[in-house]
C-alpha cells in the first residue's frame, strides 16, 4: 500500500513539528531555513498520497542523510504547521521528479 | 449543466454559512449544478441551517473533495476566505481547477483583509470580493450580488 502523510501522522510519533498555527509563508520561511535542500512543487501537487495545499511556489525541504522532507501542512481551521518525518529513498525521488522552477512566471 | 464549488474555510466567522446559502441560492438560480465543500463542522452548520437542502443539494468533504479533484470538473470556483488557511486552500483548489474562480473575503482586522486580499491577487487572476465584515453578512452580500452579475456566462 502507498504512503499516506494523513494516516501516517494520526498513526506514528514519528515526525517532528518544527512550526504551527502560522501562516503559509511562515512556514515557508521556516521550511527553506532548516533544509539542507529545498525544491518547489506546484499547489495541489500529489506528495507522499495527500494534495499539498499552499500558494506556489510550495516548497518542500530534502534532508537525504537522515532521508527526511520537511513540508507545510494545512487544515482549514488550525492554520499551517511545519513537520519533519522520515521517507522511503523512492519518496524522496518521486517528490523531485515533480519539482518546478519557482522563478518561473 | 453549469456545476459550481462554493468552497468553505472553517466556520467559527458567523457570516460564512449565511453567506454559502445565500450563494448557493444565487448560483442555482443561475444555473448551476452547486456543490459545498467544507470541513465536518462547516457541514453540520448547513445542515442545521438547510435541514431539506433546499439550497444546498450536494455536500462533500473538502478533504476527500480536494484528493479527487481534476482540472474542469467544475465550471466555476467561489471561495470563502477569512483565515490564512482559507487563503491556501483557495489558492490550491483554483490552481487545480484552473477555471473561472471568484473569492469572498472577509475580516473584521483590516490590515489582515488586505494581506488576504494582496495574497490572493499574487497567486490568482480569480476576482476578489472583499468586505470588512465577521458577524454581519450584509456587506458582503452586497457586493458578491454585484460581482456575481458581472461574472457573467
Amino acid at each position: 500500500m502507498s504512503f499516506c502523510l494523513d494516516t501516517y501522522l494520526q498513526e506514528s510519533e514519528n515526525y517532528e513539528i518544527l512550526i504551527s498555527k502560522v501562516g503559509f509563508k511562515e512556514s515557508k520561511k521556516v521550511i527553506e531555513d532548516h533544509s539542507p535542500e529545498v525544491v518547489y512543487v506546484d499547489a495541489g501537487a500529489k506528495i507522499l498520497g495527500v494534495r499539498i495545499i499552499g500558494i506556489p511556489p510550495v516548497p518542500i525541504g530534502i534532508n537525504d542523510d537522515k532521508d527526511t522532507v520537511t513540508l507545510s501542512y494545512t487544515k482549514p481551521c488550525y492554520g499551517t504547521a511545519v513537520i519533519e518525518l522520515p521517507v522511503k529513498k523512492e519518496d524522496i525521488e518521486n517528490i523531485r521528479s515533480i519539482t518546478i522552477n519557482p522563478f518561473k512566471k | 449543466m453549469k456545476k459550481a464549488l462554493i468552497l468553505l474555510g472553517c466556520p467559527e466567522a458567523p457570516a460564512q454559512t449565511p453567506m454559502a446559502v445565500y450563494a448557493a441560492y444565487k448560483l442555482s438560480g443561475m444555473g448551476y449544478e452547486v456543490t459545498v465543500a467544507s470541513t465536518p463542522s462547516a457541514m453540520k452548520l448547513l445542515e442545521v441551517t438547510d435541514p431539506q437542502e433546499y439550497y444546498v443539494k450536494n455536500k462533500i468533504d473538502i478533504e476527500s473533495c480536494i484528493n479527487n479533484l481534476e482540472a474542469r470538473d467544475f465550471d466555476l470556483l467561489l471561495g470563502f476566505v477569512h483565515k490564512d488557511a482559507a487563503v491556501s486552500y483557495f489558492v490550491t483548489f483554483y490552481h487545480i481547477l484552473n477555471t473561472k474562480s471568484m473569492a469572498v473575503v472577509f475580516e473584521r482586522d483590516s490590515e489582515l483583509l488586505e494581506k488576504f486580499i494582496e495574497d490572493l491577487e499574487e497567486s490568482t487572476d480569480a476576482t476578489i470580493v472583499s468586505a470588512r465584515a465577521y458577524h454581519n453578512p450584509t456587506p458582503l452580500r452586497v457586493k458578491f450580488d454585484r460581482a456575481i452579475e458581472q461574472l457573467g456566462d
